[in-house]
């Protein structure tokens, strides 16, 4: 099998996903917090691509395709929302969104 | 597949007359003669009946979720046709006086109703554990929603009440269920053997307590039987508390001889508590419906005394008192309801005289009270009798209680009677007050003349509710 | 003969239905003939069933027959049965034939009441369960036919419902009958369980093996139901009371049949009182208690009835010591005569309270004697049968009774012996009093305003029955004469033998006694009466004896105040704030833990994530460890 040893794209994954993870707890502006979650299903694509690599086994290529249309969806979703909150003039800032409290 | 027809006849009209856009009249009267077309069908299903015979009869067994063991499987035991008997009979009288006293929005009305004694019927008839829970939270839908809002003035407080108890009830019992279904590997209850777990009988015990209700998980009745409509109520006290009954008989005993055996004592001093407890509590109560209340209480304590007594007579005398009590408790809460009707209020301060210038009303209230007192010779005292008998193996205090609580029931029945019929007219007793009309007697009469024909033979039922005419051993058999 | 028996049992149900059923389709006058006739042919039944006895060989005069299975359990069985011996023959004859004449007298003494269909069909409800009492083949059904009377009671004391006090009397009866009901039911318990049969025969052979509780226990239990329903010392506080109903009732009810069923149940049941002599004996220390009490009490009362009552309890107490110490004949003797005369003094009685337009009070009558010759005649009649004044019925009965108290001997014999005989002095004095008050002297005001003239003394079916009522009470007694013939003890003795048997000696001894005794109270009422007096003179015991001895304000205190309170108690102190609050506070409690619970729900996604976050890492950290 060609190209790097499989612990290099563990590695790129898991950085990636901490980037993406600290862009959820950090940010606030709930475009970046969508940024980051999709840096953060990317991370886990990546990992199933590689090891559907390694291990020659098409399944996991296909679950990762299945993620990136999921993820589509949850971005325009969430887009939308982010939208309909901008025109409602409500502040884009995710700590000030609190109606859920209990 | 008679036994289906009875489930299915009520089901189906209970979704004809919610469907069909009929006039309230039409929808009314449909609903009624479905009732009584059931009745029909359960005298059709007697007649087939062998009470010699000990076996299922009439049964039915289709398999439905083959992996888990769940099968849709109804028949019936002598005690449980008994038992479905009492239950058709008062659900007729009580939608025949939902119809007579028109009921608002009828479709909803009739078709719960209808709802409520198909579920009923199924619960008397399921041999396989899974539908009989099904049935018995079947039961509930209907009662919630008559009862909150078809109610008295208090009818949220107590539907929440009714609600929150019988939940609870509910929930322990579906952890039982599912538990005893998973390690007898079937949900059948001809098939599954016996367990030793005492946990999961206590779950099924008190569910059983509560929709009895025995003392001290009746927090919800005096509420429910106060501020439901006054048919529901006869059908509460009447036939949805024997239900409880028959889970004893047809689960609790057989399934767990164990648990069953070492918990006997709690329950039996729980029910004897429960006895005299209702029984005090009627004495005083100062209306018409919470003498009938607690007195049904105190009855079910009785009766839950006879099935705890393990033996032939506390266990046929469960049976006959059961199937006595159902007719003649439900005959006093339509009398109740009729009285209510015509003075507007059920308090006992404001009402009496009514005797006078209105024999069918004193005739049928003092045959009704005297039967509901267990005056000797009448179906009701046959059935304490027995339980009186029976228990006294147990320990001869319970058959003192028992004598106690006959004193007591002749107390406070004599109590209401006398306030209704005697001295001079209250204050919410009109002059023009009718007499009970043509048709209210029509619907009380059938109930009554029941009870007489089980008063001259109450051996009819004692005789014939358990295989070979042996209740304890069949009952140690798991009914095969 | 078994046939007659049944017809006996039947007609009477049959009579009671017909009328309930016919409603206002019948008239009232024809309600009366039903349940008169329904009667009467209960007692051509009697008769045949009777006559049918005597033709039969002694050895076969038991017949059992069950018409069907009424209540079986397991191996637990018990018939509709019937048993017609000796015992049983002699009961339905004084039911249906005092019976008879009573409703056939309610028909003048009820004409014009509202209610006289519903009357009728208590009346031959009555006669029903008073027969299904007498004739029943086994204890149960004898408890079935116990409650019934019990209920008939009920309803007819009950019977004028407008009344505040009558209500009061009928229920209190019912429920003193209860108790009495309670412990009669379970001494049958135990004896299903030691003897495994409630019939008769079999009951009665078993007795000897019983260990001496069981026995003592049944005994009691039967001897509670006895004395509540004989109104006996201390269960006697209900009769006084049920005189609130119709004065037919209470010559029927309440003197001549259900009242006497206490005595019947100690005769029939003898074989289990004799295997526990304590208990027998305390039937008659009661029985002697209440004949003094009663009659003491009898002598302070004003209403007619009520003193006729106290009259009664007082002869029924000579019967429980009769049936206490094994005279089980003159018990049944004494029943007969007393079901004669008792009645014969309640209907003329109730002739007076007719032409007084319902008066009761002794006090407003008086020197009623040229008004209403015949019925004074009547009454005197009874009177002198009670004193037990020679040849009338009394005398010959009650002697037998002090007799055989004589003849049993010992301490106890000699107590009841001499409170015997005291209470035949009371019965003296009591009974004339009553007579003087009411018939002698001047006539009252009221008396003489309600005297109405050419009225008559009453309609023919009220005089019929008194006439043949004084026929009897005169010369019913004859049937046992001491040292010459006495066909009635040794026909129920074929039944129940009895334990004592007094010798000729002895009872004419007894007799000069008593008939002085009986006469010493006579003197004593009419030096008293003549005098303007009462016959108690002091205040105090004339206040105690008027109370009743107090038992009505004791048993209230004892019993229905604790009941009361109890009961208001446990709704204060459990069912409000225990059973119905307890769902409040699981409602708040919940809602409490869910207001802790939601304050994690913070509406913060960061805090969230970082909760997501930190779950997974304390995840990660287990597996690794657990692995």
């Amino acid at each position: 099998m060609d190209g790097p040893d499989i612990g290099w794209y563990l590695i790129v994954a898991a950085m990636l996903f901490g980037i993406g993870a600290l862009g959820v707890m950090l940010r606030r502006s709930p475009l970046i917090v969508l940024l980051s979650l999709e840096i953060m299903l990317n991370a886990s694509n990546l990992t199933l691509i590689a090891f559907a690599r390694q291990r020659g086994d098409l399944t996991g290529q296909v679950f990762a395709l299945a993620v990136m249309a999921v993820a589509a969806a949850e971005v325009a979703i969430g887009l939308g929302l982010i939208v309909a909150m901008a025109r409602r003039r409500m502040v884009l800032d995710v700590d000030q969104a609190s109606a859920l409290r209990g | 597949m008679l036994t289906t027809a009875l489930i299915l006849l009520p089901i189906a009209g209970a979704l004809v007359v919610a469907i069909l856009p009929l006039p309230r009249e039409t929808t009314a009267g449909l609903a009624f003669l479905v009732a009584l077309m059931e009745v029909g069908l359960w005298i059709a299903a007697a007649a087939r009946f062998d009470f010699d015979d000990g076996s299922l009869q009439l049964g039915t067994s289709r398999e439905w979720v083959e992996s888990l063991g769940i099968s849709y499987s109804v028949g019936f035991y002598g005690f449980s046709l008994w038992l479905t008997g009492a239950a058709v009979i008062v659900s007729a009288a009580a939608i025949g006086y939902a119809v007579w006293i028109g009921r608002d929005r009828p479709r909803a009305y009739h078709a719960l109703m209808l709802l409520l004694t198909g579920a009923i019927v199924a619960t008397f008839a399921s041999q396989d554990l899974l539908l009989f829970y099904i049935s018995f939270e079947a039961m509930l839908i209907p009662l919630y929603v008559l009862v909150g809002v078809w109610g008295g003035a208090r009818r949220q407080a107590a539907t929440l009440t009714f609600v929150v108890y019988t939940m609870a009830g509910s929930l322990l019992m579906l952890a039982s269920v599912v538990a005893f279904g998973v390690t007898q590997g079937t949900f059948s209850l001809v098939d599954s053997g016996t367990s030793d777990n005492v946990w999961i009988f206590l779950g099924f015990a008190i569910a059983f307590a509560i929709k009895a209700p025995l003392f001290p998980f009746h927090g919800w009745l005096p509420l429910a039987y106060r501020e439901a409509p006054v048919e529901v109520a006869a059908v509460l006290s009447a036939v949805v508390s024997k239900t409880a009954i028959y889970g004893f008989l047809r689960i609790g005993l057989p399934k767990f001889p164990e648990p069953a055996d070492d918990l006997s004592g709690v329950i039996l001093v729980l029910a004897g508590a429960g006895l005299v407890y209702g029984s005090l509590l009627a004495f005083r109560a100062p209306d018409l419906r919470g003498v009938v209340a607690y007195s049904s209480m105190a009855q079910m304590g009785l009766i839950t005394l006879g099935v705890f007594a393990f033996d032939d007579l506390g266990l046929d005398g469960a049976v006959l008192q059961s199937v006595a009590h159902g007719l003649v408790s439900a005959s006093m809460f339509l009398l109740v309801g009729m009285v209510e009707h015509r003075c507007g209020t059920g308090e006992l301060a404001s009402l009496g005289g009514m005797a006078r210038g209105r024999p069918a009303l004193a005739t049928v209230v003092m045959v009704a009270g005297m039967i509901a007192l267990a005056v000797p010779g009448s179906a009701t005292f046959a059935g304490e009798f027995l339980i009186m008998a029976g228990v006294y193996d147990q320990g001869w205090g319970y058959s003192i209680v028992v004598a106690l609580g006959v004193v007591l029931a002749a107390m406070y029945t004599l109590r209401v009677i006398s306030a209704i019929l005697h001295v001079k007219p209250g204050p919410a007793v009109r002059e023009g007050a009718l007499d009970l009309r043509p048709a209210e007697l029509a619907l009380v009469l059938p109930m009554i003349l029941a009870l007489l024909v089980l008063s001259a033979w109450p051996a009819l039922v004692s005789q014939s509710s358990f295989p070979g005419n042996d209740a304890a051993q069949a009952i140690s058999d798991g009914f095969r | 003969m078994v046939a007659g028996a049944w017809i006996c049992l039947l007609a009477p149900l049959a009579g009671a239905l017909g009328i309930t059923l016919a409603g206002q389709r019948i008239s009232r006058r024809t309600a009366g003939w039903i349940s008169t006739l329904s009667t009467f042919v209960a007692f051509g039944g009697a008769l045949v069933a009777f006559f049918g006895l005597w033709a039969a060989d002694p050895s076969d005069r038991e017949h059992v027959s069950t018409a069907y299975t009424w209540l079986a359990a397991g191996d637990f069985e018990v018939g509709l049965q019937i048993q017609l011996d000796t015992l049983s023959s002699t009961m339905m004859l004084v039911v249906s034939g005092v019976g008879g004449l009573i409703v056939w007298y309610s028909m003048g003494y009820m004409a014009g009441d509202d209610e006289e269909r519903r009357y009728f069909a208590y009346m031959s409800l009555f006669v029903f369960s008073m027969l299904l009492l007498v004739e029943a083949g086994n204890f149960l059904l004898l408890l079935v036919g116990w409650g019934l009377v019990g209920l008939a009671s009920y309803l007819l004391i009950g019977f004028w419902h407008h009344r505040p006090e009558a209500v009061a009397a009928a229920k209190k009866a019912f429920v003193m009958n209860a108790i009495g009901d309670a412990t009669f039911a379970l001494a049958c318990v135990l004896l299903i369980w030691e003897t495994g049969t409630l019939e008769f025969a079999g009951v009665f052979e078993d007795v000897g093996s019983l260990s001496s509780t069981t026995v003592n226990l049944v005994a009691l239990g039967l001897l509670g139901g006895a004395i509540a329903k004989s109104a006996q010392i201390p269960l006697q506080t209900w009769l006084p009371d049920a005189m609130e109903g119709p004065t037919p009732v209470s010559a029927l009810i309440h003197a001549a049949t259900m009242v006497t069923a206490g005595v019947y149940l100690l005769v029939r049941a003898h074989p289990i009182f004799e295997a526990t002599p304590d208990v027998q004996h305390l039937a008659a220390i009661l029985g002697a208690a209440t004949l003094l009490v009663a009659g003491a009490i009898a002598l302070v009362q004003w209403d007619i009835k009520r003193v006729i009552a106290y009259s009664t309890m007082s002869q029924i107490g000579y019967m429980f010591l009769a049936a206490g110490i094994g005279a089980y004949g003159y018990a049944i003797f004494h029943l007969m005569t007393h079901a004669f005369f008792k009645a014969l003094l309640f209907m003329s009685a109730g002739l007076v309270i007719h032409h007084l337009d319902g008066e009761q009070d002794i006090r407003r009558m008086g020197g009623l004697k040229e008004v209403m010759p015949r019925t004074h005649v009547a009454f005197l009649v009874g009177i002198l049968a009670l004193v037990g004044i020679p040849p009338f019925a009394g005398f010959w009965s009650k002697d037998g009774i002090i007799a055989s108290a004589l003849a049993a001997g010992g301490a106890l014999g000699y107590t009841l012996y001499v409170a015997a005989l005291i209470g035949a002095l009371f019965t003296g004095a009591y009974a004339f009093r009553l007579y003087y008050t009411v018939f002698r002297g001047s006539q009252s005001e009221y008396a003489a305003e309600h005297a109405h003239e050419g009225h008559g003394e009453g309609p023919r079916s009220m005089l019929v029955p008194v006439w043949i009522l004084t026929v009897l009470s005169t010369i019913g007694g004859l049937v046992v004469i001491p040292g010459v013939w006495h066909p009635l003890t040794e026909w129920i003795g074929e039944t129940a033998e009895a334990l004592v048997d007094p010798t000729v000696a002895e009872d004419y001894e007894t007799s000069t006694l008593a008939v002085v005794l009986g006469l010493v109270g006579l003197f004593l009422a009419r030096r008293a009466f003549q005098a303007g007096r009462q016959l108690v003179t002091n205040p105090a015991i004339w206040r105690v004896l008027e109370h009743k001895l107090y038992f009505d304000e004791l048993y209230d205190a004892l019993f229905f105040r604790p009941a009361v309170a109890l009961s208001v108690a446990l709704r204060r102190n459990v069912e409000e704030p225990v059973i119905e609050r307890s769902l409040d506070e699981i409602g708040s409690g919940t809602i409490q833990v869910g207001g802790e619970v939601a304050r994690v729900q913070s509406g913060l996604l960061r805090t969230y994530a970082v909760a997501i976050a930190f779950a997974v890492c304390v995840l990660v950290v287990v597996f690794v460890a657990v692995r």
